[in-house]
């Protein structure tokens, strides 16, 4: 059964428009990330499910019940704010009972609640703190905690774990993941962390200029892009994204770039438009830096970065494209080297002049 | 010995300067109380006998000795008392609506009330007099009180306070379930307690010290304020003699003021610095 629906949704401040006919289907228990840049919407669109914002047209449904006319509080979801939101005023055990009063739930109900809750969320020695007493990563899960004791149907997080330092924010992304499994309801995070969004969602919904570019489970996303924005939006480095032509008939599309590399790619030929403009896009994974012999192009490096596991080399080819490639892990280049590069055809994607995605066939 | 200046952040220099300040603004309130611990008589013409005893508390006997004082200052204390309830009731109500409402005309409106903050209150003396006549409030509780509670500065103080309460806090509120009231009395009004306080600290010494309003209002003697009815009870207009009973009337006026002073100083001083908001 379909946890969470939105029928286009629409939603515009003043003359900005901010998002345009947004539908989409949530399964239950299911946990999905809105990710995009910072003003393309997906925050707006998760204020709208929670009812903090009025979409001025489009419906929104939670297990079968369409809910955009009520309340925030009668909808069924908890929300975890960007910067918590906790009653500075209340204790933790305050702030989690807080809710439940309102709705009138017996007070031993409220105590039960409260005490599974600081269990699970290891936050028991809290409870009779104030927020301003706790720490940053104390408080995200006292957050949690609020929003868990409601037992709603859909939880929404709202960039949770952006105020976190990188070593607390692996940590609790770990225990976001964990979280997941316990409860009995749909999870949508607003992020702009493509790591975060793939680490934890069963599917991404990709937002940019007001519209959804995409729905798919995280590896999808990532092989299968749907435009240009999602292909340059996820994945880092950024997929290089090369001007290219239609060079020869075939069943795969064979295309050639600027400095005359030549690229035969997996993608079927006649799944493309009738033109012979396009652009190759390539993983840093797809261009490896070879000894001359296997090599397809050349190329100047401009930047070498050692990553520990691998290392990326950015580089121009000789017409002065620029291309990110990769390189053994103990790479010994040096900024003004010239290397050799081998360019996975089987590897890449190919793009239309409206910016539409082409991949090979069962990837 | 440099190192504690350090901490303190101040130059033996700078700590000269607040002895002498400090001593300044000592001198005249030591002078005042030791004038009035003294007989008028021995004043006359040697005020500099205030310096020396004999001491007596006569003149502060002689303020009781007036059957009304406790009336005075039982007024003075209803009246500045519900005036600062008032205005904050009010100030809070207002403030919350200016921050967080959505109504018509809410610009214009708060544009009117920052006008109220340019108004003296002489300019609006003579027809608030004809209201409070034709409305029969001249010498009650109510007619001392009401004009009190026209506060802009304190409707603009806590609309600015409320404003830098995170919205998040009032959509927290919502999802929980929360109503329009319970979210401003239970969510709100409780992290506006700052403000409140100082917003009452300022209120209760403003109508405490009033004498202008107090003097049209209050023709009868039993519904004088402390600080008219002890101008009427000294019958020395030109303050020629009894002096040490003029400034043991004086002294008994500041003691509440002093109390509130002593209880809410942290406030006070936080207001002064201009860091409540």
């Amino acid at each position: 059964m379909a946890s969470l629906e939105l029928k286009g949704v629409r939603k515009s401040f003043g003359s900005t428009l901010i998002l345009e006919d947004v539908s989409l289907t949530l399964d239950a228990r299911e946990f999905v990330a809105f990710l995009g840049p910072s003003g393309s919407g997906k925050s707006t669109l998760l204020r709208i499910i929670a009812g903090l914002e009025t979409a001025d047209a489009g419906e929104v449904w939670l297990e079968s019940f369409r809910i955009d006319p009520l309340p925030p509080g009668e909808r069924g979801v908890a929300m975890v704010f960007q910067h918590y939101a906790l009653y500075p005023h209340m204790s933790v055990r305050e702030n989690m009972a807080f809710g439940l009063r309102n709705a009138r739930v017996p007070k031993d109900e409220i105590e039960r609640r409260i005490a599974d809750a600081a269990r699970v969320l290891e936050i028991e020695p809290l409870l009779d703190r104030k927020p301003g007493e706790m720490s940053g990563g104390q408080r995200q899960r006292v957050a949690i905690g609020r929003a868990l004791v409601k037992e709603p149907k859909l939880f929404l997080l709202d960039e949770p774990l952006s105020n976190l330092d990188a070593a607390l924010r692996l940590r609790t992304r770990v225990e976001l993941a964990q979280l997941k499994q316990r409860v009995d309801a749909a999870v949508i995070m607003v992020t702009h962390d493509q790591a975060e969004a793939m680490t934890l969602a069963d599917r991404i919904v990709v937002i940019n200029d007001r519209t959804i570019q995409q729905v798919g489970p995280p590896m999808e996303i990532y092989n299968r892009p749907a435009n240009v924005f999602v292909a340059q939006f996820v994945g880092s480095p950024a997929m290089t994204l090369v001007p290219a032509q239609l060079a020869e008939n075939g069943d795969y599309a064979t295309l050639k770039i600027g400095d005359g590399t030549v690229v035969e790619t997996r993608v079927p030929r006649d799944r493309l438009p009738p033109s012979a403009h396009f652009r190759l896009g390539l993983r840093p994974e797809a261009v490896r830096v070879v000894g001359s012999g296997e090599a397809t192009s050349k190329a100047k490096v401009e930047l070498v970065e050692r990553l520990g596991e691998r290392t990326l080399v950015y580089a121009r080819l000789g017409d002065g494209q620029p291309i990110t490639a990769e390189d053994q892990r103990d790479s010994r280049l040096k900024i003004g080297d010239e290397i050799a590069l081998r360019i996975d055809g089987a590897a890449a994607h190919v793009f239309d002049a409206d910016g539409a995605g082409y991949h090979r066939t069962g990837a | 010995m440099a190192a504690d200046f350090r901490r303190g952040r101040l130059t033996p220099l700078g700590w000269a300067a607040l002895v002498i300040g400090a001593a300044l603004m000592l001198a005249p309130l030591t002078w005042a109380v030791l004038l009035s611990l003294k007989d008028n008589a021995a004043l006359v013409g040697h005020s500099e006998a205030a310096l020396h005893g004999p001491y007596t508390l006569d003149n502060y006997v002689a303020i009781f000795g007036n059957s009304l004082t406790t009336r005075w200052l039982l007024n003075s204390t209803i009246v500045a008392l519900g005036q600062t309830a008032g205005v904050l009731i009010l100030a809070s109500l207002a403030g919350y609506g200016f921050a967080r409402l959505d109504f018509p005309f809410r610009r214009t409106l708060f544009v009117i009330v920052l006008i109220g903050l340019a108004v003296p209150s002489q300019a609006v003396i003579l027809p608030q007099h004809e209201l409070f006549a034709w409305l029969h409030l001249h010498n009650s509780y109510p007619g001392l009180i009401l004009p009190g509670l026209i506060a802009p500065f304190g409707v603009f103080f806590m609309t600015t306070y409320m404003r830098g309460i995170p919205r998040e806090l009032d959509e927290a509120a919502m999802l929980d379930g929360a109503s329009r009231w319970t979210t401003f009395w239970k969510v709100i009004l409780p992290l506006t307690v700052p403000a409140q306080s100082t917003l009452a600290v300022f209120t209760f010494l403003g109508a405490w010290n009033d004498y202008w309003w107090p003097l049209i209002s209050a023709t009868r003697s039993d519904m004088y304020t402390l600080t008219v009815g002890l101008a009427a009870a000294q019958m020395n207009y030109a303050q020629t003699s009894g002096l040490g009973y003029l400034m043991a009337q004086a002294v008994f006026a500041s003691i509440p003021i002093f109390i509130v002073y002593i209880i809410f100083q942290k406030q006070i001083v936080r207001a002064m610095a201009g860091t409540a908001v």
